[in-house]
């Protein structure tokens, strides 16, 4: 245990740093947010390839299957449904069949809810609200390997032309990735399962990577209030790099500052 | 008063005053909050717990159409709705850890998660023969890299090539574990961005609102 650096009086030792750095990391947001500037975000290939691979499906005559993940309300699970959100958008927009496979753990079923009225009302938003069919937004099951030979099933009977996998899919997803291909279909995937990640990679068409996924929702709005947010991302990344860096140089010169300051 | 709870303000108020009681008594000492805080998460356990049985429910709903109307793969729906039955049944009446809940967790359930998990191999190594081409100099790269470390888990190499052991150590303790490190890192400071919009009431998808 490294001795901390510092102490504040009333917040718990060892948390200290780290909540300076988050209420910096909401200032900052706020900051950029409200600017409303339109900042340079990098290109996200994935998440720039959604609108085409629903192109392809209208023009296919094909459904499209997008998932949010399998878990309860998590990051993952939150910029899953955004990105189905946007989907779904498009889906209605241009009159594509739209599949939702929901389920797969025991804390799905509550997600599941929020789901159906995010695609309930991206239709009714479209004026398209009677297009909206909850068949199409099926409760697979709560267990994970049930899920997935159902989700395998809909993959080979409905042939979609697009699949987009988003959220906390976890060991599953290259079962699933891998048979979307075998069907033709354009596979988007997003991995949040580093130790299949890269499995995952060579079975999908595009994937999402570490905080691509939980920008989604930003980046699809093209809201430049919202993108500027993703500003921050940028900056911490640098200052974890930073910090990284220096504590390097700070054990190889036989100083723990660094260590201490982190734990303080 | 439905209509109250499903305005967006209600419920982006709720979820302000929730993250402020989980969020301050993590970091700052306040005696009395952590009470509440646990009391929260206590709630949102027995609310997710609740939804399971509007789960089943669901499900019987939907079989039940798919049975009347007797739409393609109906007979399925029979068999879900009695499997249901008779799980719930069981469970209920002997438990989870004894009779007919537990053996057919132990003797169907399981081995054919264990199958799905299974094959998963022969997903992995379709979809690496299909991408490790060497197309370009970085493919090759990452070619050789998986080469390697694929012949140092496989069996009996160690043996065969004992070289293959530290180059293969090497690769996944340090590239591997750096780029993994810094997945997570990035993952952290996205989510926490991502946290500050749904405060701020920008991202709401997750409520079941769409774009405003």
């Amino acid at each position: 245990m490294v001795e901390p650096l510092f102490e504040i009086p009333g917040l718990f030792a060892g948390r200290t740093v780290g909540f300076l750095l988050i209420i910096l990391i909401f200032v900052l947001t706020i900051y950029y947010m409200s600017q409303k500037k339109l900042q340079y975000v990098r290109r996200v290939p994935a998440l720039d390839a959604i609108e085409d691979a629903v192109g392809r499906s209208t023009e296919m005559g094909k459904p499209v299957i997008c998932s949010y993940g399998l878990g309860g309300f998590s990051y993952w699970t939150i910029a899953g449904l955004s990105i189905l959100g946007y989907v779904a958008k498009l889906c209605a927009e241009t009159d594509t069949r739209l599949i939702v496979p929901t389920g797969g753990s025991h804390d799905s079923y509550i997600v599941r809810e929020a789901a159906v009225d995010l695609v309930r009302n991206a239709y009714t938003t479209a004026g398209k609200a009677e297009m909206f069919n909850e068949e199409d937004m099926p409760f697979l099951s709560g267990e994970q390997y049930a899920y997935t030979p159902a989700y395998i099933g809909m993959l080979v009977r409905d042939k979609p032309g697009t699949t987009i996998m988003t959220g906390s899919h976890w060991s599953e997803a290259m079962n699933i990735a891998e048979m979307s291909n075998a069907v033709g279909a354009i596979t988007i995937t997003a991995g949040c399962y580093t130790s299949s990640m890269a499995a995952l990679a060579c079975a999908s068409d595009y994937i999402m990577l570490g905080e691509e996924q939980p920008a989604a929702g930003a980046y699809l709005s093209k809201n430049p209030s919202q993108l500027a947010s993703i500003r921050v991302q940028d900056i911490y990344k640098f200052i974890a790099v930073g910090m990284m860096i220096l504590g390097l140089i700070a054990i190889n010169a036989g100083s723990e500052i660094i260590n201490r300051l982190i734990s303080s | 008063m439905s209509a109250f709870f499903k305005s967006r303000s209600t419920q982006l108020t709720i979820l302000v005053i929730s993250f402020l009681l989980v969020f301050i008594p993590y970091f700052i000492n306040i005696p009395g909050l952590d009470w509440f805080s646990t009391k929260l998460m206590t709630i949102a356990a027995v609310t997710n717990a609740f939804t399971i049985g509007i789960a089943v429910y669901s499900q019987y709903k939907r079989s039940g159409r798919f049975i009347m109307e007797r739409r393609k793969g109906w007979i399925y729906h029979i068999y879900l709705v009695l499997l249901m039955i008779f799980m719930i049944f069981n469970g209920i009446v002997f438990g989870q850890h004894t009779g007919g809940y537990d053996w057919l967790l132990k003797a169907v359930v399981t081995p054919l998660s264990s199958v799905i998990y299974g094959i998963l191999a022969f997903y992995m190594a379709s979809a690496g023969a299909r991408a490790f081409r060497a197309r370009s100099p970085q493919a090759a790269l990452l070619l050789i890299a998986g080469l390697i470390v694929l012949l140092y888990q496989a069996p009996l190499t160690g043996s065969v090539f004992p070289g293959i052991e530290p180059a293969a150590t090497y690769l996944t303790n340090t590239f591997g574990m750096s780029v993994a490190r810094m997945f997570s890192i990035s993952v952290c400071i996205g989510a926490i961005v991502l946290g500050v919009r749904m405060l701020t009431g920008k991202e709401v998808a997750f409520l079941g609102f769409g774009e405003e």
